[in-house]
């Protein structure tokens, strides 16, 4: 990129206005979209969105359309490469096929965070998650 | 378009929006304003499970609670062609502005007068 272009919210998305990318969010949940606009707190829009869910060799889309994302829920966005996106080694299923082992992955990190901050809260000394200010 | 500038165009439409909770509002926009902050009529609630749901009339939800909004497909269409509509008028209307821009050039100069008090304020604030 541009140097003259200073690494900002604004500056570094500006390269990635309409193109296809992969949007991670707090929750967890992978989406797939086009970006098409954004502002300073990284809230975005995408365009012909899917939400992706993966388990084993496995995964699937479900479609959901146009969204408007607010930037504090978003963990990463990165730009999906259109030629290789299609070499990627796992194979689609239908959604409702794995959205059950999905849930119960879902389900097995949660408990294994929840056993990992309880020990770092009890014993390493550090503070809990979900405190003052923290929505989630 | 901002993405807050699209929310405002999407005043009376359909939405779906998903607070932080996982909880889920499904609703015609009313209003909104630069915190996200959103007002909703004719709204299902549904809870983080999806196992509950509540009809509510009208709610208020705090912009900082929200995860998502889930907006109707064709609104980046709708708003595109809004804009050149817009662009279009304006350009209609700013050969007319050209016009009494023309105009108003003496105007500006008859504003010189109004320039004196105006001259006497800086020089008393150099002097203090």
């Amino acid at each position: 990129m541009d140097s003259l272009i200073p690494f900002t919210t604004s500056g570094a998305l500006m390269d990635c206005v309409d193109r296809k990318m992969l949007v991670i969010l707090r929750d967890g949940r992978k989406l797939h979209g086009v970006l098409r606009s954004y502002d300073q707190f990284a809230n975005l829009v995408l365009e012909d969105t899917v939400e992706r869910i993966y388990h084993g060799n496995a995964f699937a889309e479900s479609w959901y359309g146009l969204y408007l994302i607010r930037g504090e829920n978003v963990v990463l966005i990165g730009e999906i490469d259109l030629d290789q996106e299609d070499d990627v080694p796992l194979k689609q299923v239908d959604y409702n096929v794995l959205e059950p082992y999905h849930k119960e992955d879902v389900e097995d990190k949660k408990h294994r965070e929840e056993a990992k901050s309880q020990v770092l809260f009890e014993e390493k000394g550090f503070s809990k998650e979900g405190g003052e200010g923290d929505g989630y | 378009m901002l993405p807050l500038s699209l929310l405002n165009a999407a005043q009376n439409k359909p939405m779906l929006v998903e607070l932080k909770n996982g909880e889920t509002f499904n609703g015609h926009l009313v209003n909104c304003d630069n915190f996200m902050n959103i007002t909703l009529r004719e709204v299902y609630q549904t809870n983080a499970e999806a196992d509950r749901f509540f009809k509510l009339k009208e709610c208020y939800i705090r912009g900082s609670t929200i995860k998502y909004l889930r907006i109707p497909d064709n609104l980046l269409d709708v708003v595109k062609e809004e804009q050149n509509r817009a662009r279009e008028a304006n350009r209609g209307g700013r050969g007319v502005v050209t016009g009494n821009r023309g105009r108003g050039l003496p105007a500006r100069g008859a504003r010189g007068t109004r320039g004196g008090p105006a001259r006497s304020v800086r020089g008393r604030g150099r002097g203090a």
